[in-house]
């Protein structure tokens, strides 16, 4: 048995390429959901039947059902119900997105509903509107709170960013596919996409688990 | 937009063959991980030091792999290195194993270490050994303690057995792929598919959630 790990190195930028989409792929995602989640919450506890009813079903469905199938889902679906067909990467970003704002509405609701109430009436005390309230009394608190949970949810999209590779968006682990289908040399190309992902997640589980120690709330 | 659900209908048998599949390795999979995560955090807990970094070494790149590279690698690359080709399901089997036990891993050794230590002392003073400590004293309220996060990792290790569609393994998210690709219907099949996996995962999630309600109280120490 003979490996040949120059192909690795001969096909790097390829990876590399590949690392860039993933990355913006996460970042975009979570500049999605995290607006998305805090809009899912606020409608949650919005004491509006409809709307509260509306981001149950939403989180309860993209919860309850495997990430690759909303991708699939969005790739047959967005170009039949809008009538425009979406890039593979804009198609991923919208699944992924989906998935991401549910668990995050869930993170921002626990968040909210763990500042006191005698908070809110504080500051209706002084004056404030709800919605004053809301966004300078409750929402900083609930965010410090929910620190950690966010990210952890950041190294699970992070890595769920490989799934979008089935719709033949050019991240990482679809790079990884092409150049080990175009040199044959599956061992190693498939151990250095492993390698490459180590060492992107490593230091951020660190790191959260770091975000965990220092902000992390023992109940 | 019109809606043809006869593909589903007529491909029926298939796609149920797929979901057996899906249930056979979900049920493996949960059971397997949480038996060797178990062990794993116990010996991460109570092991010696050295085995402790290493298992801290092999939880910390689970969480740093995505569980299709896991997959992946264990099907394409294990066999030119062992030899030993693994069949899709087996090798779906192992690598949802290696990836979902080090969650378990962590869940364990959160349990146990939230047991205070005076319950540990207590017992090794009334003549116990550790195994007995453990399995007596500290596991019966610790498991009661990891119940929500054992639904959690219940529900992913569901979830995940879809991307085992990659290696091929026949389950019902491949079926689903297969069915869609043959007769043009991917919209009808794949809202079925959502449905299908709604319908498994929200009532696990929903009776770990009420058997934990039931039980809580048996955690409190």
């Amino acid at each position: 048995m003979t490996f040949d790990w120059l192909v690795v190195w001969n096909n790097i930028g390829a990876l590399l390429d590949g690392v860039k989409v993933t990355i913006f792929l996460a970042v975009a995602t979570m500049a999605i959901a995290v607006p998305g989640g805090i809009l899912l919450a606020v409608m949650r506890i919005s004491g509006i039947r409809v709307l509260s009813a509306i981001a149950t079903a939403f989180t309860e469905l993209f919860r309850n059902v495997p990430l690759i199938l909303v991708i699939y889902m969005a790739y047959y679906e967005l170009p039949v119900m809008s009538g425009l067909s979406a890039s593979p990467l804009v198609t991923g970003l919208i699944a992924l997105s989906l998935n991401v704002s549910a668990y995050n509405g869930e993170t921002f609701r626990a968040g909210i509903a763990s500042i006191r109430k005698s908070q809110s009436e504080a500051a209706y005390a002084l004056g404030m509107s709800p919605w004053q309230a809301f966004r300078i009394v409750v929402l900083p608190q609930a965010i410090k709170r929910v620190l950690p949970v966010l990210a952890s949810t950041w190294i699970s999209l992070f890595k769920d960013t490989s799934l979008v590779s089935v719709i033949s968006v050019g991240e990482l682990s679809y790079a990884a596919t092409r150049v080990r289908a175009q040199t044959f040399r599956v061992l190693e190309v498939l151990t250095a996409m492993a390698a490459i992902y180590w060492v992107l997640g490593y230091p951020q589980a660190k790191l959260v688990d770091w975000i965990n120690h220092r902000w992390g709330r023992a109940e | 937009m019109e809606f043809d659900w006869s593909p589903v209908l007529d491909n029926a048998s298939f796609l149920l063959g797929g979901l057996e599949l899906t249930l056979a390795l979900s049920l493996c999979s949960v059971v397997m991980s949480l038996l060797v995560g178990t062990a794993i955090g116990l010996l991460r807990h109570y092991g010696p030091r050295p085995l402790q970094l290493a298992i801290a070494f092999y939880v910390d790149s689970m969480r740093a792999i995505p569980v299709l590279v896991v997959l992946v690698w264990t099907y394409f690359a294990l066999p030119i290195l062992t030899g030993a080709v693994l069949p899709p399901f087996w090798a779906a089997l192992v690598a949802l194993t290696v990836h979902i036990a080090a969650y378990v891993a962590e869940i364990v050794r959160a349990g146990v270490s939230s047991i205070r230590k005076g319950q540990l002392w207590a017992a090794s003073a009334l003549g116990m050994s550790l195994w007995q400590a453990l399995r007596t004293v500290i596991l019966p309220q610790a498991v009661v303690r990891m119940l929500p996060a054992f639904g959690s990792v219940i529900s992913i290790a569901i979830k995940d057995t879809a991307i085992a569609s990659v290696i091929a393994v026949p389950e019902y998210m491949n079926r689903s792929q297969t069915v869609a690709g043959q007769t043009f219907h991917p919209i009808e099949i794949f809202t079925v598919a959502v449905a299908v996996y709604f319908l498994i995962l929200f009532p696990v999630t929903r009776i770990v959630d009420f058997a934990y309600g039931r039980l809580a109280h048996l955690g409190r120490s």
